[in-house]
């Protein structure tokens, strides 16, 4: 469920990385003050191991499917929430830079979805609200499973929103959400069944290392809510910030969501003359644009954020096509153009 | 497992490709890294009917590609594996919007141009995050972090995580071989020995954390982290900066493609 | 020069689970010397080497180099004399490439960068892995990767080097290249090993670890030969020393 860099827009992509970026400093900051360098090594040990263990296919009982884990419960609960999304950070960076998935730009929202949530809202409240009273074989199977599905509930549904607010696909909202959480069920109760049988495996085998993760660490009930507070005001300001600029400045980020400049104004049928005084216009300091309202607008459904959609007429769209075949051809005749190059000079050289 | 074990070989292929030597591998990583950001961005900000505005920035691409000498099939072969979530999600476009278009004499639903417009997207900007690490490789890259002021905790984490990849990947698929050799016929790890095998794999990873924290303490670690010297940063990596930022800049503002179809077809009419 | 000078004033070790692992040893290593010590699987020889270099702290006795004690306080100061080679290089190789791996030592004592590249180089040749600077270490063969990890080691510029088996899982090319290399270092060294040979070849004076106590300290010419000792403290006579199974020439 990684969210993917075509899917976010640059406001949603930035926001949530402001958020991460946020979240990420605080847990640095308290991994600092507990002085607690022993955990580096272990972090980025534990990275590489939620790497390798996607090869585990785990079988899933009277289904003869398997699954593996995303492991972000398990991380906060072996190294401490803060120590934990840290963790989970670095994976999915190596997986947005080496693997493709996600990417850098939504490298934020993938982030927030699959550790905020699991570290410092499922694990603290569910898991640790459990375990208050110790642990027992019982406690940890039922709390890993509702703290997996509930935090996995909340990552989907932020993919959920994040894609609808970018706004890059036709998906009605009550679709997407009857998609996206059922499976996340099915995905969370593996998560949480693997979770359990490992943590009992780890509380039985090295208990110490369970106790290691829950103290040294002061994670009461006022600092996750100044955490989830400063969060939300960090994500509140950083939206409408970002909003505002996009919506005041034309050339600002959300220029397309707006306008589809280009388009709209080279519909003007009048042909060369039109493009060469548009071209004029374009060159000047925010140029003054007055766009058109195409008329099948209103068919689009009510959403604000709806962008307008070009009228475009049958010449516009055959220039539109011959000058993509040319953009594309020169394109490549310029990759064949260095290569040939290249290899010439390499050719006189040898 | 086949198939992780393929993506640990392509992590080598590009750790590799990012040791050559070519103009764009001695470019400053920090420049690099900027350049990348900015194109994603403007990538992204195209709405999601745009098609022929996107075309101009595949020459970024291009250009990367055969300056740094990068053997095409490979990586091409990565970006057409695109995540199977953007083909599911772009893939319901065409059910949910059925608005007609003429495109050519011909009738298009709308919702087959989002998709091709996720799709573009998803490959150009697939594309640029693989071009930067292939080209840059992680430890430079971690320099140029370094130079933003990331902290030198996660940048070091980042960097152990990296390098122990391989290490814990051969460690597990010795395991599951060891497993399934015992086990024939089963498609997976049995509920059994979930937690036992998963379990001791990680205590293993604890020992090691261990192990390489007191290596790291001998050799005189006290928590921080350093680096050598930055690289400076020339001139010559300013301008490609700069120089790329306007194209990306001039290819947002203006329908390249549309401005060169109407001069041909106007001059033609 | 007391300087070099490694002592083990009476050394008790128990594990946090209540094992003890070392039980009373004592024993003065000087300066130049090369020092083998051997015993059976859980003798308690790695224990001893992370007492020595200050990884664990004794319950009781105390560790002096030169003439300062291992205590958390002299520990930067001591480690800057210790060198430790681990028994696997994956552990110790921890950066992504050979380079930065050899340079952690001196950067993180805050040497200039000049000085640092100055001393990696100097490492690398020493090893003669030079032209495998820039590689990751996942892509070095084990031989390499011992080498690599002795370089990470000698960059520091230790006057001691400390080695937990430094032949295990070598080809026997590669481990006479790291036996070569060894003996070609002036400095003090301590070596553990179950590949007697090499300690024959290697060290002068061995001794022996049972059950965390020392069973025997001295030459190693003679204390390699003493088949009672050697089988009372689970081990064999080096093959080198032993009958020849072929032609039955005595060697002893
Ligand atoms: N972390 C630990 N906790 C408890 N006991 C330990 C621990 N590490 C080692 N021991 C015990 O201490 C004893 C000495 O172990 P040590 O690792 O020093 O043996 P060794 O001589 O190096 O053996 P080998 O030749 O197998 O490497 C063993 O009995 C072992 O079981
Ligand atoms: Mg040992």
């Amino acid at each position: 469920m990684h969210m993917a860099d075509a899917l976010i827009s640059p406001l949603v992509g930035g926001t949530m990385w402001v958020a991460t970026a946020g979240v990420a400093a605080y847990s640095i900051k308290k991994i600092q003050s507990e002085m607690d360098e022993k955990k580096i090594p272990l972090m980025g040990v534990m990275g590489a191991f939620i790497f390798a263990s996607q090869m585990i296919n785990f079988t899933i009982p009277a289904t003869g499917s398997s699954g593996h884990i995303g492991g972000g419960l398990l991380l906060a609960i072996l190294l401490g929430p803060y120590a934990g999304f840290l963790t989970i950070a670095s994976v999915l960076t190596i997986q947005a830079l080496f693997f493709a998935d996600g990417g850098l730009l939504a490298l934020g929202s993938n982030v927030f979805n699959m550790g905020f949530f699991s570290c410092f809202i499922a694990y603290p409240l569910i898991y640790k609200g459990f375990m208050g009273r110790g642990y027992t074989t019982k406690r940890i199977f039922f709390a890993s499973i509702l703290a997996a599905i509930i935090g996995l509930q909340m990552g989907a549904f932020g993919v959920v929103l994040e894609t609808l607010f970018s706004g890059k696909t036709e998906l009605p909202f009550g679709t997407f959400v009857l998609l996206m959480q059922p499976i996340h069920l099915a995905i969370g109760a593996v998560e949480g069944l693997v979770t359990a049988a490992v943590v009992t495996y780890i509380w039985n085998a090295r208990p110490e290392i369970l106790e290691g993760a829950a103290s040294g660490r002061a994670l009461s009930n006022v600092s996750i809510k100044k955490v989830a507070a400063g969060l939300i005001a960090i994500t509140l300001i950083t939206g409408v910030g970002l909003s505002w600029f996009a919506s005041s400045n034309p050339d600002g980020l959300e220029w397309a969501m707006i306008k589809t400049a280009g388009t709209a104004e080279l519909e003007a049928p009048d042909g060369l003359h039109q493009q060469l005084s548009d071209l004029q216009t374009k060159t000047a300091f925010l140029p003054d644009y007055s766009f058109k309202t195409p008329e099948d607008e209103t068919e689009l459904g009510a959403g604000e954020e709806e962008e307008a959609w070009p009228a475009i007429s049958g010449g516009t769209s055959t220039s539109g096509i011959v000058g993509g075949g040319l953009t594309l051809a020169l394109a490549v005749l310029v990759g064949v153009g260095i290569s040939s190059l290249k290899r010439r000079k390499y050719g006189a050289n040898s | 497992m086949a198939n992780i074990m393929n993506s640990l070989y392509n992590m080598r292929l590009l750790d590799d490709l990012a040791r050559q030597e070519t103009v764009i591998h001695k470019l400053h990583p920090l420049m690099k890294l900027l350049t990348t950001v900015s194109y994603l961005t403007v990538v992204v900000s195209f709405g999601r009917y745009e098609i022929g505005g996107l075309l101009p920035l595949l020459l970024y691409p291009v250009i990367v590609f055969t300056l740094a000498e990068l053997p095409v099939k490979p990586i091409l072969l990565r970006i057409l594996l695109v995540s199977p979530f953007i083909i599911g999600i772009g893939i319901l476009n065409p059910f949910f919007d059925h608005q007609v278009y003429l495109l050519g004499g011909r009738e298009i639903s709308r919702g087959w141009i989002t998709f091709l417009s996720i799709l573009l997207k998803s490959g150009l900007t697939v594309t640029a995050a693989l071009l930067l690490i292939a080209t840059t490789g992680m430890d430079r890259l971690a320099g140029a972090l370094r130079m933003l002021k990331i902290p030198r905790i996660f940048v070091l984490q980042l960097l152990l995580t990296y390098r122990y990849i391989s290490v814990l990947m051969e460690e597990v698929a010795r395991t599951l071989r060891a497993y399934s050799l015992r086990a024939p016929r089963q498609k997976g790890v049995h509920r059994s020995a979930w937690g036992s095998l998963a379990g001791q794999l990680i205590l293993r990873t604890f020992d090691r954390a261990q192990r390489i924290y007191e290596a790291m303490c001998l050799r005189g670690f006290t928590g921080e982290y350093h680096t050598g010297g930055f690289k400076e940063i020339r001139v010559w990596d300013l301008s490609y900066f700069i120089g790329w930022v306007f194209f990306f800049a001039v290819a947002r503002m203006y329908n390249i493609p549309m401005l060169i179809g109407s001069l041909i077809t106007g001059v033609i009419r | 020069m007391s300087h070099h000078k490694l002592e083990v004033k009476d050394l008790h070790y128990s594990y946090p689970d209540g094992h003890k692992a070392v039980k009373g040893m004592s024993f003065c290593i000087h300066h130049g010397e090369s020092v083998g010590i051997i015993g059976a699987n859980g003798a308690g020889k790695s224990t001893l080497l992370m007492l020595l270099m200050g990884v664990l702290f004794p319950d009781q006795g105390e560790v002096c180099v030169g003439d300062v004690h291992v205590t958390k306080k002299t520990l930067p100061m001591i480690r800057q004399s210790l060198g430790m080679v681990f028994q696997d290089p994956d552990d110790q190789l921890f950066m992504n490439t050979v380079y930065d791996d050899v340079a952690f030592g001196p950067r993180n004592y805050k040497l200039d960068e000049k000085e640092v590249e100055k001393r990696v180089f100097n490492a690398l040749e020493l090893v003669g892995i030079l032209h495998l600077k820039d590689r990751a270490p996942f892509k070095l063969s084990g031989g390499e990767k011992r080498a690599a990890a002795i370089a990470s080691v000698l960059s520091m510029q230790p006057d001691i080097l400390i080695m937990d088996e430094p032949t295990a899982a070598l080809d026997p090319k590669s481990r006479r290249k790291v036996m070569q290399l060894l003996t070609s270092f002036k400095h003090t060294k301590v070596i553990t090993s179950h590949d007697l040979d090499m300690i024959f070849e290697m060290c002068d004076r061995t001794i022996v670890i049972k059950n965390g106590e020392i069973a025997a300290d001295g030459v190693t010419s003679e204390i390699l030969v003493n088949a009672e000792l050697m089988d009372d403290c689970g081990l064999e006579i080096p093959l080198s020393l032993q009958n020849c199974p072929v032609c039955g020439t005595e060697k002893v």
